[in-house]
C-alpha cells in the first residue's frame, strides 16, 4: 500500500503518535501483511473507556507485574512486490524511537520483528541491509494456526458463511471449536487439520490457488493487479468460455448423473471447439472462469479432506478470498454440493492476517492470549469483539480490508 | 487353438480364394490341392508337401476356407449340430460399434471365424476317445473370432466412413443370423459418444444406416470391465517412466473406481458389471488444459500443445517452494524446494507480458498442475469409498508418459505410496467396446482371460490411415474384390515404402526420459511424443473359445510360462540380437518352402521389415504389447510369417529329416529291443536329449547339421550322453517306471509326451520313448503344435509319421489303430477296434499354439480333455521344457527334458555350457 494513503487513513494518527509497541510481520509469495500494536492515547483510552471489556479492572489485577497498556491491533498489507514500500512503512513508525519491545536499544542497535512466511527467509538480508531490522522467523503454519485459534477463540463476530449474497455470522463454541480444518489460500493452498493449540498438521494442500488465480490472469488479461482480476470476475460470465454439461447434452440436463445443464463440464473447455483467439474472449468472462475454477476445486478438495479426517468445521482463510462475494459464494458452493449439503464453508474476518497475528502472538511479551483468557472469565466472549470497519468495507475491495484495527489491551514490556 | 488353426489373415486370404474359385482354372487347382490335403490327413501317403506353383494361396488341410467346397464338406458333416456359420463369400459376420468424440472416432468390430477343422478326421477320433462331445463342449454362444480396434480422427469421418463401407461393416450385421432385428437398409450400429448424436445423419446418408446411441457412462463401464476381465495384461502402472502391468484377478475387480478423463473428468464407483455410480469428477480436465492451452499458445492442436510440454521447464512458470523459502527445503511439512507451490504463481511477480514466457514451458505446466490436480482428487474419492483400485482413461491420456507419470506421483504422493494409479492398454476404446457390448447375444460377456489371445498384425489398421497399414484412399474399391486388392495395395505399400510405413512402430522411445523425481522439476524428456497411445500397442484380439486353462497346472494363478524374464535389458537385448540375426536365414527357408517364387521373394522381403519393425518397436518399448516374455517374442515371429502368408517355412526340411529319420529307426529299436530293462529307459531318455539337439531354432544346432547326417549326429550326440547331466533325476525317475527291488510301482494310466521338433527328435527320440510306455500299459497322448512354428512338428503331420514308423513296428501299429491314428485301419474295423484292440492308444492332440514355446494357460479343448485321465507329462525340448514351464509345477508325475543349445542360456539357467542336458523330475505333490 501506498504510505500516502495511510496518512490520510484512519490509521495515520497513530502510526505518526509512536506509539507503536509491538509489530508481527507476514511476508508471503504475493503480499506481505502487517499487524501491530499502537498504545491508546489517554485521550482515546479515555473516550472508549466505557465501551471497552479490555481495559476491565480485572486485567489489571492480572499476576503480571507489567502495566496494561490499551490500544489497538492494527492490520496492514502491501504487494510483495513492493517489499519496499512495507520496509518504508515500518521504517516510519520509528520502532527504535516507539514502544518496541527494546527499550535499551539505542539507534544503532538492531531491532527485531517476528515475521513469518517465506518472504521472512527470501528478505531478511534486505531487511538487515537497509534497517537494521532482524527478521526472527516464526514457521508459517505455526502463526497461521496460533493467528486462526486465537480469533476464532476470542473475537465474536470471526466466522461467516456466504451464500448467495447472505454473509451470516456463526457462533462457534469455544469448546467445541477443534478439530477443524484450516484452508489457507495463498498463492498456493494449505490445507491444515487443527486439533488444538499448538496440535495441528498440514494434511493436504494444492498448488492451484490465489497464485495461479492472479498468474493466469494476469497472462490471460491485461489486469495490472490482483483486485482488478477481482473486479473484473465479478462483471463476467463463464458461460462464454467453460464447457457446460448443457453444451455437451444439447441443453438438456444430464440428471442421470445428477448434474444440471449449468453445471461446468470442462473449465475452459468451451475455448478448444471455436475459432477465437485469446482477444476475441472478454477478459471479464475469463476472469470468472477463473475464479470460478479454483474456487470449485478448493471448495472440492477442502470438503474431501475434512471428510477424511472426520472434521466438521471448514474456515477458509488466506489472501485469495480477501472477503470477496463471488469467491466466497463459488467456495461454499463447491463445499455445498460435494458434501450434498451436510458442510458448509466458513470465513473468517480476518483471513488475511492468520500468518501475521500468529506471529504477533509468538512473542510473549505482550500476554495478549493470556489478558484475554483472563478477561473471559469476567465477561462473556460475545463482548470482546472489536472488529471495525465490517459494514463500510467495500467487499469487493480487497486493499480497505487491509487497514482495520482491534481494540484491546496488552501488558507493556 | 482354433483360432490359430485358421487362417492367419484375418483379410483377404478368403476374398483371394474366392477370387481363385471365380477363375476356372485356379478353381480346380485349388480343388485338387484340397482333395489331397485331405488325402494326407486321412492317412494317405500323397505326398503333397513339395511346393506347387498355386502354394502362395494354399493353406494347410485344417484352414477354414469359405469356399464352395468347404460349404459342402460343412453341409455334410455338420448338419446334426445346429451351427453356426453359413459359407460366406464376401466377409465374416461382424458386428460394428463406434465411440464417436470430439477428436476422435473409435471403432471396435468383431469378425467371426468358425471353427471348422471338425471335420478333421483325427480330431474327431480324439474327440469320441476323450469324451468331447462336439467341437465346443460348452455350448458357446459365439464363435471364434475377433475384434478390431481402429481409430480416425473425428474431422475426417469420411475416412472412417469409407473404411465401414469398403469392409462391409454394417452389412455384416444385417447379414447375421445374430443381428438384432437388422433388416437390409436398415442396419442398426450401435454408438457412444457426443458425435452419435452429431453425425447420425450422415451416417444414414451415407451408409443407410441407423445410429444407437447407447449411454456414453454404461459404456465406458462396460468396456473397462471387459477388458479388465478378459485380457491379462490390460492394467499397468507407470511410474517414472517405467511402465509394469498388473495382473488383476478377475474375481477380485470389483469395486474400483474408474477415472476417466475427457473434457472434464468423471469419477465412477464401479461395483460389477451394470453397477457403478458417478460419485465425483471435476471440471478441470482435458479440456481445461487444450482450451487455456490455446489461449496461452498458439498450439493448433491438442497433439502440438502435449508435444509443447515435452520440451517444457514449469519452473519459469510456476511458483515453487523454493521460491518462497529461498531454495531452503520446507521439510517440515514434507515438502521439497522443487515442490510446486502454487502453478502459475511465478508469473505474478514478474513484470513479463505472455509473449515472454515460452510456450512449452506453459504447456507443461499446465499439464502438470491439471494432471496432478486430477489425481489427487481422485485418490481422496477412492479413500472415501475405500476403492482399492484407481483406473484412469479418456482421451486426455493418450499413452502419454509424462502425463501417466504425473498422475501417477500424484497418487503416490497424497497416498503416502499406499495407492497406485493404474492405466489401460486400450484406454482409447473403453466407450467404443462397450457400446460393442451393448449388443445383444454376442455372449462376449462370457468369455474368459484364457479364450483371448492378442496378435499384433502389420496389416490390421489401427490408426486409420495414419501410423500403418494401408493409405485409406486405396480401400475406395468395389465390395466384390475388396479384400483381395486391399491385402495386394497394401503388401505392395509395404515393399514400396519399406521403412517409411514403419508399421506399428512410432516413433522415438522416452525409455528412461520420461522419469520424474518426485513430484519435482522434471528431468529432461525425449524430443518426441508418444501421443495417441502408440506407445501401447493395441492388437487384434482373437477370440478363441475352445481354449483352456491346462487342468495339471498345481495353480493356475501364479503360474508363469516365461522362464527368461525380458525386463532385464540385457537380456532383452540378448535375445534380440539372436533373433535378429537369424532372421536372414529364416526369410531365406521361407521363401524356399514356396519355390523362391518371385510372389515368396516379395513377401519374404516384407516378412523381415515387419519382423525387424516389430523388434525395434519392442527394443525401444518392451511394454509395448503387453507384458514381454521370451515365449511371446518367439510367437511373434511365427504370427508374422503367417501375417505374410508363409503356412510352413520349414515345411521342406522337415519332410525330408523326418523322412531320413525314419529310415533309421528300424535299426534303432532293434538296438533297443535288445538291452535290458534298465538300460533301455536309460537309453531312451538319452536318446530323447540326444535327438533334442536337432533343432532349427538353435543357431548352434544348425551350424551342426552342415557336419554330418542326421543319424552320425545322432549317435555321436548320445554317446556324448556322459551322466551326471546338469539337472540329473533320472535315478528318481527310473524308480517310480521300474521300482526298486521287489517294489514294482502300477504303470502309468497316461502320459502327455509334450512334443518338439520333426525329423529326429520326434522319430528317434520321443517315439521310441512313447514306444516303452505303451509297452509298459500306459496310454500315450502325443502333444504337438497347432499350427508350424520353426521344425517344430505339428499335430497334423503327427498321423503321417507314426503311420509311416508303425509299418517296422507291431507296438506302435497296434497302439495307434487303437488311438485311432491309423485312418486306413479304422474305415475297415472302426467299430470293432475300438473294444477289441488289445493295446493301449497311442494318440495325437494338438497344443493350440502356433509358437515354439507353450503358455498353458492357453490350450485347446482337446489337450485340456486329454489331460483328464493324464498322470504323467513329459516336456521336451528348449522351447516347452526351457524358455517355458521350467518351473511350472503340475498335479502329477512331470519329467522336463531338454538338451540346452544356448551358451547363454545354460550359464544363466544351469550355471553350465552349451550342450548340457537337463532331466528334471517331479513327482505329485
Amino acid at each position: 500500500m501506498d504510505p500516502r494513503r495511510a496518512e490520510t487513513g484512519k490509521n495515520s494518527d497513530q502510526i505518526q503518535s509512536g506509539h507503536v509497541y509491538h509489530l508481527a510481520l507476514d511476508i508471503g509469495g504475493s503480499l506481505a501483511k502487517l499487524v501491530y500494536f499502537t498504545k491508546n492515547d489517554e485521550h482515546i483510552v479515555g473516550s472508549e473507556k466505557k465501551k471497552s471489556p479490555m481495559k476491565a479492572s480485572g486485567i489489571s489485577n492480572s499476576s503480571r507485574n507489567s502495566p496494561v497498556l490499551n490500544g489497538r491491533l492494527n492490520f496492514k498489507k502491501f504487494e510483495t512486490s513492493k517489499i519496499n514500500d512495507c520496509l518504508e512503512f515500518i521504517n516510519s513508525m520509528k520502532l527504535h524511537l516507539g514502544g518496541c519491545q527494546q527499550p535499551e536499544s539505542p539507534g544503532s542497535q538492531t531491532i527485531t520483528i517476528k515475521a513469518t512466511g517465506g518472504g521472512a527467509y527470501k528478505y531478511a538480508d534486505l531487511f538487515k541491509e537497509k534497517f537494521r531490522i532482524s527478521l526472527d522467523k516464526e514457521d508459517e503454519m505455526d502463526c497461521l494456526v496460533a493467528g486462526a485459534n486465537f480469533l476464532l477463540e476470542t473475537i465474536h463476530q470471526e466466522a461467516f458463511t456466504y451464500m448467495g449474497n447472505q454473509k451470516q455470522f456463526v457462533w462457534i463454541d469455544k469448546n467445541d471449536l477443534y478439530p477443524y480444518l484450516l484452508v489457507n489460500i495463498g498463492s498456493g493452498v494449505g490445507m491444515i487439520k487443527v486439533e488444538g493449540d499448538g496440535k495441528f498438521e498440514r494434511v493436504s494442500g494444492t498448488s492451484i490457488g490465489g497464485g495461479t488465480f492472479w498468474g493466469l490472469g494476469k497472462l490471460l488479461t491485461k489486469c495490472k493487479s490482483f483486485d482488478e482480476l477481482l473486479d473484473l470476475s465479478y462483471r463476467g460470465n463463464n458461460r462464454a468460455v467453460d464447457m457446460l454439461v448443457g453444451d455437451i447434452y444439447g441443453g438438456m440436463d444430464y440428471s442421470k448423473i445428477g448434474l444440471s445443464s449449468t453445471t461446468i463440464a470442462s473449465s475452459f473447455g468451451r475455448a478448444i471447439s471455436e475459432n477465437k483467439e485469446r482477444d476475441d474472449y472478454k477478459p471479464e468472462d475469463i476472469a470468472r472462469s477463473l475464479l470460478r475454477m479454483i474456487s470449485n476445486n478448493i471448495g472440492q478438495i477442502s470438503y474431501l479432506t475434512a471428510l477424511r479426517f472426520g472434521l466438521k468445521r471448514i474456515f477458509f482463510g488466506g489472501f485469495f478470498i480477501r472477503r470477496h462475494p463471488f469467491t466466497m459464494d463459488t467456495l461454499s458452493v463447491a463445499v455445498n454440493f460435494w458434501s450434498k449439503g451436510e458442510a458448509k464453508a466458513m470465513f473468517l474476518q480476518h483471513e488475511g492476517f492468520l500468518g501475521a497475528v500468529g506471529a504477533f502472538m509468538s512473542s510473549d511479551k505482550h500476554g495478549l492470549k493470556e489478558l484475554l483468557a483472563n478477561q473471559k472469565v469476567e465477561r462473556p466472549p460475545s463482548k470482546l469483539s472489536f472488529s471495525l470497519d465490517q459494514t463500510q468495507v467495500p467487499q469487493q475491495d480487497g486493499e480497505l480490508n487491509g487497514d482495520e484495527s482491534i481494540e484491546c489491551s496488552v501488558y507493556g514490556a | 487353438m482354433a483360432g490359430l488353426s485358421e487362417k492367419p489373415q484375418a483379410l483377404g486370404i478368403d476374398q483371394e480364394s474366392a477370387e481363385a474359385n471365380k477363375n476356372s482354372s485356379s478353381n480346380k487347382k485349388s480343388v485338387h490341392n484340397r482333395l489331397l490335403e485331405k488325402d494326407k490327413e486321412e492317412g494317405g501317403q500323397g505326398g503333397d508337401m513339395s511346393p506347387s506353383a498355386g502354394s502362395s494361396i494354399k493353406r494347410s488341410g485344417s484352414r477354414p476356407q469359405l469356399d464352395v467346397s468347404k460349404a459342402e464338406i460343412q453341409g455334410n458333416v455338420e448338419e446334426k449340430y445346429p451351427t453356426i456359420l453359413l459359407p460366406n463369400q464376401s466377409d465374416d459376420l461382424s458386428h460394428l460399434a463406434l465411440d464417436i468424440g470430439g477428436s476422435l472416432i473409435k471403432l471396435v468390430y468383431f469378425s467371426r471365424h468358425e471353427d471348422q477343422s471338425t471335420d478333421d478326421k483325427r480330431k474327431r477320433s480324439v474327440k469320441e476317445r476323450l469324451g468331447l462331445s462336439n467341437g465346443n463342449r460348452r455350448s458357446f454362444p459365439i464363435l471364434g473370432g475377433r475384434l478390431h480396434f481402429v481409430k480416425f480422427e473425428t474431422r475426417k469421418i469420411n475416412e472412417c466412413l469409407d473404411f465401414i463401407n469398403s469392409k462391409q461393416l454394417h452389412r455384416g450385421g444385417a447379414e447375421s443370423p445374430y443381428a438384432d432385428g437388422a433388416t437390409d437398409g436398415n442396419a442398426i450400429i450401435k454408438a457412444t459418444g457426443g458425435g452419435a448424436y452429431k453425425y447420425t445423419d450422415l451416417f444414414k446418408e451415407r451408409l443407410g444406416v441407423s445410429l444407437d446411441k447407447e449411454d456414453e457412462m454404461d459404456c465406458l463401464v462396460a468396456g473397462a470391465n471387459f477388458l479388465l476381465k478378459a485380457i491379462r495384461h490390460e492394467a499397468f502402472t507407470h511410474m517414472e517412466g517405467q511402465k509394469e502391468f498388473v495382473q488383476i484377478d478377475p474375481n477380485d475387480l470389483f469395486p474400483y473406481l474408474l477415472v476417466n478423463i475427457g473434457s472434464g473428468v468423471s469419477m465412477i464407483k464401479v461395483d460389477g458389471d451394470g453397477k457403478f455410480e458417478r460419485v465425483s469428477g471435476t471440471n478441470v480436465g482435458g479440456g481445461t488444459y487444450w482450451g487455456l492451452g490455446r489461449l496461452l499458445t498458439k498450439c493448433k492442436s491438442f497433439d502440438e500443445l502435449l508435444e509443447l510440454s515435452q520440451k517444457g521447464d514449469n519452473r519459469t512458470i510456476d511458483m515453487l517452494v523454493g521460491d518462497i523459502y529461498g531454495g531452503l527445503d520446507y521439510s517440515k511439512i514434507g515438502l521439497s524446494a522443487s515442490t510446486i507451490a502454487s502453478s502459475f504463481g511465478k508469473t505474478i511477480s514478474e513484470k513479463k507480458e505472455l509473449e515472454d514466457y515460452r510456450p512449452e514451458d506453459i504447456s507443461l505446466s499446465l499439464l502438470r498442475m491439471i494432471s496432478y490436480n486430477i489425481g489427487q482428487i481422485s485418490y481422496l474419492n477412492a479413500l472415501r469409498f475405500g476403492l482399492k483400485r484407481i483406473f484412469f482413461g479418456g482421451f486426455f491420456i493418450r499413452g502419454h508418459a509424462y502425463t501417466m507419470d504425473t498422475i501417477s506421483f500424484a497418487v503416490q504422493f497424497w497416498s503416502k505410496g499406499e495407492a497406485q494409479a493404474m492405466f489401460l492398454r486400450h484406454e482409447g476404446f473403453l466407450g467404443a467396446l462397450g457400446a460393442f457390448m451393448s449388443y445383444e447375444k454376442h455372449g462376449l460377456d462370457d468369455l474368459m482371460v484364457h479364450q483371448l489371445v492378442e496378435r499384433f498384425p502389420m496389416g490390421a489398421p489401427y490408426t486409420g490411415g495414419k501410423i500403418h497399414g494401408p493409405p485409406l484412399g486405396d480401400l475406395n474399391e468395389k465390395a466384390s474384390d475388396r479384400n483381395s486388392k486391399y491385402l495386394i495395395s497394401w503388401m505392395e505399400k509395404f515393399l514400396r515404402k519399406g521403412t517409411e510405413i514403419t508399421a506399428p512402430v512410432p516413433m522415438t522411445p522416452a525409455a528412461g526420459t520420461t522419469g520424474l523425481g518426485g513430484f519435482d522439476v522434471p528431468l529432461s524428456r525425449g524430443s518426441s511424443l508418444r501421443s495417441d497411445a502408440s506407445a501401447l500397442n493395441v492388437g487384434v484380439l482373437h477370440l478363441v473359445p475352445t481354449l483352456d486353462v491346462f487342468p495339471l497346472l498345481e495353480d493356475p494363478k501364479t503360474y508363469e510360462p516365461n522362464t527368461i524374464d525380458l525386463a532385464d535389458p540385457s537380456e532383452l537385448e540378448y535375445w534380440f540380437t539372436i533373433l535378429s540375426e537369424h532372421l536372414p536365414d529364416l526369410v531365406d527357408k521361407a521363401v524356399a518352402s514356396e519355390g523362391r517364387t518371385d510372389d515368396a521373394k516379395r513377401r519374404g522381403d516384407a516378412f523381415a521389415r515387419a519382423f525387424s519393425a516389430h523388434l525395434a518397436r519392442l527394443m525401444e518399448e518392451p511394454a509395448a504389447y503387453g507384458k514381454l516374455g521370451l515365449a511371446n517374442l518367439l510367437e511373434m515371429r511365427e504370427e508374422c510369417l503367417r501375417e505374410f502368408q508363409f503356412v510352413d517355412a520349414y515345411r521342406s526340411i522337415k519332410q525330408r529329416e523326418n523322412e531320413a529319420s525314419l529310415a533309421v529307426l528300424p535299426d534303432l529299436l532293434m538296438e533297443i529291443d535288445s538291452m535290458d530293462e534298465e538300460t533301455r529307459l536309460l537309453t531312451l531318455i538319452e536318446g530323447v536329449l540326444a535327438a533334442n539337439i536337432f533343432d532349427w531354432g538353435s543357431r548352434a544346432c544348425v551350424d551342426l547339421y552342415h557336419k554330418g547326417t542326421i543319424i552320425e549326429i545322432y549317435r555321436m550326440s548320445r554317446n556324448k550322453m556322459q551322466r551326471p547331466w546338469r539337472v540329473d533325476d533320472f535315478d528318481l525317475f527310473k524308480e517310480r517306471m521300474l521300482g526298486t527291488g521287489d517294489k514294482k510301482k502300477p504303470p502309468h494310466k497316461r502320459a502327455l509326451l509334450f512334443v518338439d521338433n520333426s525329423g529326429a527328435d520326434i522319430v528317434l527320440g520321443m517315439l521310441p520313448l512313447a514306444r516303452e510306455l505303451l509297452r509298459r500299459g500306459t496310454e500315450v497322448v502325443l502333444v504337438a503344435n497347432s499350427l508350424p512354428a520353426l521344425n517344430d512338428v505339428t499335430a497334423m503331420e503327427l498321423p503321417d509319421i507314426v503311420a509311416e514308423a508303425a509299418k517296422h513296428c507291431d507296438t506302435l501299429r497296434r497302439a495307434a489303430e487303437a488311438g485311432g491314428l491309423l485312418v486306413d485301419a479304422m474305415i475297415n474295423s472302426s467299430r470293432s477296434s475300438k473294444g477289441k484292440s488289445s493295446s493301449v492308444p497311442l494318440m495325437v492332440v494338438e497344443n493350440g499354439c502356433g509358437s515354439p514355446c507353450i503358455d498353458l494357460r492357453q490350450v485347446s479343448s482337446e489337450l485340456a480333455a486329454a489331460a483328464k485321465d493324464a498322470d504323467l507329462i513329459i516336456l521336451e525340448g528348449m522351447g516347452r521344457a526351457l524358455h517355458t514351464n521350467l518351473n511350472a509345477r503340475f498335479k502329477c508325475d512331470a519329467l522336463k527334458l531338454a538338451m540346452v543349445k544356448n551358451q547363454r542360456l545354460a550359464e544363466k539357467l544351469l550355471k553350465g555350457n552349451i550342450y548340457d542336458c537337463i532331466c528334471k523330475y517331479e513327482p505329485a505333490s
